[in-house]
């Protein structure tokens, strides 16, 4: 595990009872925050809501360290086709435009242009 | 007054009914929103899981919105106004500013970060004393909410209502006569970016709310990821436990009946809600 244990954090566990993932028997990287110990979390179980964060009383920034541990390790299926279809078409849902112009017009909504295809590669350099 | 309209990818593709029922609801209001042409997705939460520049992609939404020259950009989903937001503030820093405007050259686009994101409950919220002189049709329901979490926090950034436990969406409901019924999971976000990683516990998260709020007669929403879990995959969670099946809303549609607007109109039947 590389990720520095953030020196501000008092081990108060306030993030772990707002966390909702925590609700429902998940544990995501709020748990190592509030015990380093425990080895059952998942930082790709966070659901971006930004509740521990906001509750933290020493303004750790949980959210930052844990989209920082995702960029480190695998990701789940599901991310990994979101991104690709990001990088390759600009949407993380793949569409054409046709489909798109069905949808819209079934609604009245007047048509939409996509954006160009793999633009979005000459403005994320940083991934892997 | 034009404002310009980013309804993200999962609205744009699969929510037609949300973009539809929100601009019918804001053209009562004098209002009028123009779609964002060859906008990408915001990103949220996949981008920046991956990219460390995820604020580039921020950056060229934002100097599309921009190029149309209205100010102000209108978001329907939690994670679109979190994203933007977020990129425009740190497009403040003169560093990224210079970065994201030498990568955007070659695409014949620049930026300044000048713009304001607003999602939809924050635009409506600015208009209550407006809206609450227009409602013709009061409506009698028990509405249980679900606030769009992505939207109110980080609370230093978003600037907009208590982060924590925001009151701009209930204010909302309450002013067209529903009575908004506490659960404790208003601000418990829907699960479903979890879906993604774990559909279990994305399921288990929606079922949460399905069980504490059936004296509700509708679970109201104000995000393209909360109608994806708790209406689209609401048939997972139920499966034959019928008494978990619960109407979802979108704040628009409920709006829209509270100001008169014909429920077809809305996507809802004839004589819904009455």
């Amino acid at each position: 595990m590389e990720l520095k244990h953030p020196e501000a954090c008092t081990q108060c566990g306030t993030c772990v009872t707002v966390c909702p993932v925590e609700m429902v028997g998940g544990h995501a990287i709020v748990t190592f925050l509030a015990e380093p110990d425990a080895a059952d979390y998942s930082v790709w179980l966070c659901t971006s809501c930004w509740r521990c964060q906001e509750a933290c009383p020493a303004g750790v920034d949980i959210y930052g360290l844990m989209m920082e541990q995702r960029r480190r390790e695998p990701a789940p299926a599901g991310y990994q086709a979101a991104f690709e279809h990001a990088l390759a078409c600009g949407l993380a849902l793949q569409v054409s435009q046709e489909a798109l112009d069905q949808v819209r017009a079934a609604w009245g909504l007047e048509s939409v242009e996509l954006p160009p295809p793999n633009f979005a590669r000459n403005l994320l350099r940083d991934s892997r | 007054m034009k404002l310009a309209f980013y309804p993200g990818c999962l609205v744009l593709q699969r929510m037609p009914e949300y973009e539809a029922t929100t601009r019918a609801v804001l053209r009562e209001l004098g209002i009028e929103l123009e779609i964002v042409q060859q906008a990408a997705c915001c990103g949220s939460p996949v981008v920046e899981s991956f990219a460390a520049d995820w604020v580039y992609l921020a950056a060229y939404n934002l100097a599309l919105v921009e190029r149309m020259e209205h100010g102000t950009v209108v978001t329907v989903c939690g994670g679109c106004t979190n994203t933007l937001t977020r990129g425009a503030r740190a497009l403040q820093d003169p560093g990224v500013r210079a970065e994201a405007n030498r990568r955007l050259e070659p695409l014949g686009l620049s930026v300044t970060g000048q713009v304001v994101v607003k999602h939809l409950v924050q635009l409506l919220a600015e208009r209550e004393e407006d809206l609450r002189a227009r409602i013709v049709r009061p409506l009698s329901i028990r509405v249980a909410l679900t606030n769009p979490c992505q939207a109110f926090r980080p609370g230093d950034v978003m600037g907009f209502d208590d982060p924590m436990e925001p009151h701009s969406l209930r204010r909302l409901v309450e002013l067209t006569g529903a009575e908004v019924i506490e659960y404790g999971g208003e601000n418990e976000c829907c699960g479903a970016t979890l879906y993604l990683a774990a559909p279990g516990l994305a399921l288990a998260a929606g079922r949460r709310k399905l069980e504490a709020t059936q004296e509700a007669d509708l679970l109201l929403h104000s995000c393209g990821n909360c109608q994806l879990l708790l209406r689209r995959f609401q048939r997972l969670i139920v499966r034959d436990e019928k008494h978990l099946r619960k109407e979802v809303l979108f704040l628009p549609q409920l709006i829209g009946l509270a100001l008169g607007l014909p429920a077809e109109e809305l996507g809802l039947r004839e004589g819904a809600w009455n």
